[in-house]
């Protein structure tokens, strides 16, 4: 009986990964050697200088780019192999996204932007899902707003938008690829705090990619890469204490 | 740099209009020549005047078409630079030098198009001669292919090539340094422009055209004059629709939009088919235009025939010799028109192509939350026959109308015994129709081809990608 990853508590993992661009000589190598498991329920902050493997680390994860070796889970499902139709599925289904820009689809206000990827599955939310996706709405102040399109919002709240999409569906695993980077540091902030308050509320796990040691001291867990490798796995870290290691980190670079 | 493959859609506009005005008056020469070769010159002054007159009369319109096409081919490239453009004027170029630019460009793939377009223009009406007199279905005779008479299509060519750039690059003019530093691309909802002018121009002409239409329908049933009325009155109404295009196709291709229901690959196809007003007014406006031409001419003579059947019911032989000569007219100068409606489809193709294009990041965030290759590629071939759909609809609606009306007035006094035939109700030419429809299907599929192709290889992490 093999041992599945949710027997360990966790929501996603991966083993020995390896990810190269290019080959011969002008090869690469985005990362190297990387196992992590990331547990349910907890706020994650993937952190690293520019260039170290972070957004390529997510894209794997989040089945959006396939590794060159080394093996992909979400949940107890294996997703290392599986094709573009199974994977689009997947993103649909189990997977929140929020970007650092370009959130929502411009043509679809913000209620239809939320319900999106419902409509994609071609079906209603349940009494108990609308009910959730008001909550989300009213928690994020959005209420107001849910007849808007995103050009007559602001930044922080096209975000908010985004944020209440990813949740919508529940999914296994929220990404979130420098969520603050757009925004002003007040605005961050409120973004950020809503981020750990569904972590923490909610039980949603959630993986964030970022280089602000602000943004990471959200976070119930920080895991540093260097040149695609994992080199600290730290929990809750203030973010004094995160630019200090961020220093050392470049100044032994 | 893509600068000059974003020109190639161009080229290509003004290479047909070139290469149709070109022919139409080469053959017009020819056609000269071997009348004169046969008649003596006193008669053949007259045909070719006439001739002349009504390949004139194509040629503007292939003309104002491919100028319409170019503008708005130019305005979605615009759109597409913006960042570079942006950048530009962040480093210090003014907006008018680059506009300028622009326009330059516009000039110069004009001149080549319309220089490229003369010449196949030409070799396409000497094959056509030197077939037709090679198997004696016309008679042979001398000829010249340089008539000083063919500079006039190749001028006007370039010069509306130019000018449409000089239109259509007015969107730099709007660009601001700042976009550099934004995204930019995906927040030009503002386009429609309030412009009290147009809208003011779009409804006088508007009363005014249908008005006369009207008079001449009246007229027409006491005196064939009416239609000299109703011919103004066409022209007067139809110039407002094509003023007031970015008001009138909207809700025809929201109402298309909704044909194709709820899903959400459809549902964004129909925004995206309108969301930016302007744009898909200059898309589809050239279309509306060709098929408006070519059903107004089909019904006014559909039309006309069942009239002169009517009035002819007593005499068999006549009405024996009418069907042929209605029937050849209708399929010559629908072909005719046709040569626009294709210039137009070439535009909407290209400007199609563009803007799914520029939708790579969209694209991508569809594809990320879940969106999959059909479902993309439902949306993309939605979007075009919206597009295309809307544009045929608005232009048979607009067609049988005006064809109505144009016979109505013609021949509304014309019958058996001087009583004339009153009102009848519009004779619709099925064939016609039936090809401007499988047509339309054709260019929604054409149209799609390459925008489906393109949008289905965007990866889903391009949304996540911060350039
Ligand atoms: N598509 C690609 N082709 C080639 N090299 C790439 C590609 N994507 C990323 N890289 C390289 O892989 C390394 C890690 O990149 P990335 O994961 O984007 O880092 P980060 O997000 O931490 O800045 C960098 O050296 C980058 O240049
Ligand atoms: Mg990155």
């Amino acid at each position: 009986m093999q041992i599945q990853p949710s027997d360990l508590g966790l929501i996603a993992r991966v083993t020995t990964l390896a990810k190269r661009y290019g080959s011969g000589s002008g090869a690469v190598s985005a990362l190297e050697d990387v196992s992590i498991g990331l547990r349910r329920g907890e706020f994650t902050a993937i952190m690293g200088p520019s260039g170290s493997g972070k957004s390529t680390l997510m894209h794997i994860m989040a089945g959006l780019d396939s590794p060159s070796s080394g093996r992909v889970w979400l949940g107890d499902t294996e997703i290392t192999d599986l094709g573009d139709r199974e994977l689009t599925l997947l993103r649909r289904r189990r997977i929140g996204f929020v970007f650092q820009s370009f959130n929502l689809v411009p043509t679809l206000d913000v209620r239809a932007n939320v319900m999106l990827p419902f409509d994609l599955d071609g079906r209603r939310p349940t009494a108990q899902e609308r009910a959730w996706i008001d909550e989300l709405l009213d928690t994020l102040g959005l209420t107001a707003r849910v007849t808007h399109r995103p050009h007559e919002l602001s930044g922080g709240q096209q975000q908010r938008v985004a944020i209440a999409r990813a949740l919508a569906t529940r999914p296994d695993l929220v990404f979130a690829d420098e969520p603050t980077g757009n925004l002003d540091s007040r605005t961050g902030r409120e973004v950020l705090a809503l981020l750990a308050s569904a972590a923490a509320k909610y039980g949603q796990s959630i993986v964030m990619v970022t280089h602000d040691p602000i943004a990471a001291s959200h976070a119930d867990r920080v895991v540093f890469l260097a040149d695609g490798r994992i080199v600290r796995d730290a929990g809750r870290s203030g973010a004094e204490q995160i630019s200090t290691y961020m220093l050392a980190m470049e100044a032994a670079a | 740099m893509s600068r000059l493959r974003d020109q190639a859609p161009t080229l290509l506009v003004a290479g047909l209009a070139a290469a149709f005005g070109v022919a139409l008056l080469q053959i017009t020469g020819i056609l000269t020549a071997i009348i004169t070769s046969q008649n003596g010159f006193s008669e053949s002054a007259t045909v070719q005047l006439m001739l002349g007159l009504v390949a004139a009369v194509f040629i503007v319109i292939a003309v104002y078409v491919s100028a319409i096409v170019t503008s708005n081919t130019v305005a979605t490239v615009v759109a597409g630079r913006t960042r570079l453009i942006a950048l530009l004027r962040l480093i210090g170029a003014s907006a008018r030098t680059q506009r300028v630019a622009i326009a330059r460009e516009g000039l110069l793939v004009g001149a080549a198009g319309s220089v490229l377009g003369a010449l196949v223009g030409t070799a396409a009406a000497w094959g056509i001669a030197e077939i037709g007199m090679a198997q004696g279905s016309i008679p042979r005779a001398e000829y010249s292919l340089l008539s000083p008479m063919l500079l006039l299509p190749v001028a006007a060519v370039v010069l509306t090539t130019w000018l449409a750039a000089w239109t259509g690059s007015r969107r730099v003019l709007a660009v601001r340094p700042a976009q550099a530093l934004g995204d930019a691309n995906e927040a030009d909802f503002d386009e429609v422009s309030a412009r009290r002018g147009r809208a003011v121009a779009a409804w006088v002409l508007a009363v005014l055209g249908v008005g006369l239409l009207a008079l001449g329908v009246l007229v027409g049933l006491v005196r064939p004059e009416g239609v000299l009325l109703g011919l103004l009155g066409g022209i007067l109404s139809f110039t407002a629709v094509v003023l007031a295009a970015h008001r009138v196709m909207p809700p025809v291709l929201r109402l298309v939009g909704r044909m194709f229901g709820e899903r959400p690959p459809a549902r964004l196809a129909a925004e995206n088919a309108v969301r930016h007003p302007e744009r898909s007014a200059r898309m589809t406006i050239g279309l509306v235009i060709g098929v408006t031409l070519v059903t107004t001419f089909a019904v006014t003579m559909e039309t006309y025939r069942s009239m002169l059947l009517d009035a002819t019911d007593d005499r068999a032989d006549l009405q024996a010799s009418i069907g042929p000569v209605i029937d050849a007219t209708v399929a010559v100068f629908s072909t005719l028109i046709g040569f626009s409606a294709v210039i137009a489809a070439v535009g909407l193709v290209n400007t199609l192509s563009i803007s799914v294009m520029q939708r790579t990041r969209e694209l991508g965030l569809l594809r990320a939350l879940g969106f999959d290759r059909t479902q993309v590629r439902v949306m993309v071939l939605v979007e075009a026959a919206a597009l295309t759909v809307a544009a045929t609809l608005t232009g048979l609606a607009l067609g049988i109308a005006y064809g109505w009306a144009g016979a109505q007035s013609m021949l509304g006094s014309v019958g058996a015994g001087g009583t004339g035939v009153g009102l009848v109700a519009p004779v619709i030419p099925w064939p016609v129709v039936g090809v401007v429809v499988a047509a339309a299907a054709v260019l929604t599929l054409a149209a799609s081809v390459a925008p489906m192709r393109r949008a289905v290889r965007v990866a889903p992490v391009r949304a996540l990608a911060i350039d």
